[in-house]
């Protein structure tokens, strides 16, 4: 009887247990966890270039190889900080990834047809390596980007361009927490 | 259970019933001389394999396991104890998918904490080992975690990046139970709880799965695992144990 009774007690704990680590919280990728960082962008004022300054009704498109939109990443709002996801498919090479993107300052004013206010498209380049880390079981790899000598950010010049200087603050984007480029306008 | 108070109460009362009888028989004069029993104590290696990795490997397609496990009785409750074993296990999650292969070796001491009848060897133990492995990871493929999904899918990379030379160290706690099903044939549980020394870590990466240890985990160094066991004893020499009983013997 008594032995029966420890034997009972064993397989009780051993089932539990496996019913507990069954399921682990490290299985699941916690959203806190740092993994695939976007590139952060601040707008500064290029009249007093210690202040941010706001880009009024900023809209911004993707744009893939052909130049053609992939849709709306940020769509029509006041702001002076954008964070934009980069492109990548392999790891390192020796060509760098460029991700392009449009962006519309005023971009209500390009929907009416009152010929004294328009919005003023600038396009920019961006151009990097990407770099795979390994981050947890969970999470598996997060890819940075270094932007290194040969990378960073180029405008595209056309007649009126309202995006006027850019600076590279953090050649490596590895997190969200700080800005990696400023733009002045 | 109910049954069986009313049974013990029964017998009890017959019990309290036989005493006046008993004491009454006393009353004669008595001698008491000793008695001895002479039992044989079988000593010797037993030896068995893990039925419980052979019936995953059937079963889990992630898994191979195999294990051999033996032990070899020192004194009445000392053993030592050890296991050799190879595994080959797969992790696949949503982002990564890792294959690791390798062997393993853990020996240490069973204590037993049972007291047997005369030269039964059943045990429930408790014990600790050592255990070492020797094992590699391959990378099969990964996928890059991104929570913005703006430009593509998830990237998926094959990369077959394997990490070779690996090695772990580790202490376990061991708790289980052996029972003798038929002669010299044993069947046994056991739960280890383990806690990782040292370990070779991949650059770039980390052990997942280390055989003999089973998974890691991210929370720390401690491991789990468990063993069900069928081992044949292999009697090579028997001890005459001697009992001596104290006998009443009446004139």
């Amino acid at each position: 009887m008594k032995r029966t009774s420890i034997i009972i007690s064993i397989l009780l704990t051993v089932i539990l247990s496996v019913v507990i680590l069954g399921c682990e919280r490290d299985d699941i990728c916690a959203e806190t966890t740092a993994t695939t960082p976007r590139l952060i962008i601040r707008f500064y004022d290029i009249n007093n270039q210690d202040e941010t300054k706001q880009v009024r009704q900023l809209e911004i498109d993707g744009l893939d190889d052909t130049g053609m939109s992939m849709g709306t990443v940020l769509s029509r709002t006041n702001t002076d900080s954008i964070a934009l996801p980069l492109r990548f498919a392999d790891e390192g090479g020796p060509e760098l990834t460029i991700t392009r993107f449009q962006m519309e300052k005023d971009a209500d004013f390009g929907d009416n047809e009152n010929p004294d206010n328009a919005s003023n498209i600038d396009i920019i380049e961006v151009s990097y390596t990407p770099e795979f880390i390994y981050v947890s079981r969970a999470c598996g790899y997060k890819s940075i980007f270094n932007m290194g000598t040969n990378g960073g950010i180029t405008r595209e010049n056309d007649d009126d361009n309202w995006i006027i200087n850019t600076e590279i603050l953090n050649e490596t984007i590895d997190n969200e927490t700080a800005a990696q480029i400023i733009i002045y306008h | 259970m109910k049954q069986q108070h009313r049974s013990l109460f029964i017998i009890s009362m017959i019990l309290v019933m036989l005493i006046p009888i008993a004491s009454l028989s006393q009353e004669q004069n008595k001698e008491t001389t000793s008695d001895t029993l002479i039992y044989k104590q079988k000593y010797g290696v037993r030896l068995g394999g893990d039925i419980g990795k052979i019936a995953r490997s059937l079963i889990d397609e992630n898994y191979t396991g195999f294990e051999i496990n033996g032990d070899y009785r020192l004194t009445k409750k000392l053993y030592i104890a050890g296991e050799l074993g190879t595994e080959e296990r797969s992790t696949i999650t949503d982002f990564i998918d890792v294959t690791a292969k390798g062997s393993y070796f853990k020996a240490g001491i069973d204590y037993n904490t049972y007291t047997n009848w005369l030269d039964m060897q059943n045990m429930i133990y408790t014990g600790f080992r050592v255990g070492v492995s020797s094992f590699n990871q391959q990378l099969n493929s990964f996928t890059i975690y991104n929570t913005n999904q703006y430009w593509n899918a998830p990237y998926t990379e094959n990369s077959n990046e394997e990490f070779n030379g690996l090695s772990a160290i580790w202490v376990e706690l061991i708790f289980g139970l052996k029972a003798e099903l038929f002669t010299n044939l044993y069947a046994g549980v056991n739960i280890q709880l383990k806690s990782m020394i040292s370990q070779d870590q991949p650059d770039g990466f980390e052990n997942l799965y280390v055989p003999g240890f089973n998974r890691t985990y991210d929370s720390g160094r401690f491991g789990i695992g468990f063993g069900y066991t069928v081992s044949y004893l292999i009697p090579i020499y028997k001890k005459d144990k001697k009992v001596v009983v104290e006998k009443e013997k009446e004139n």
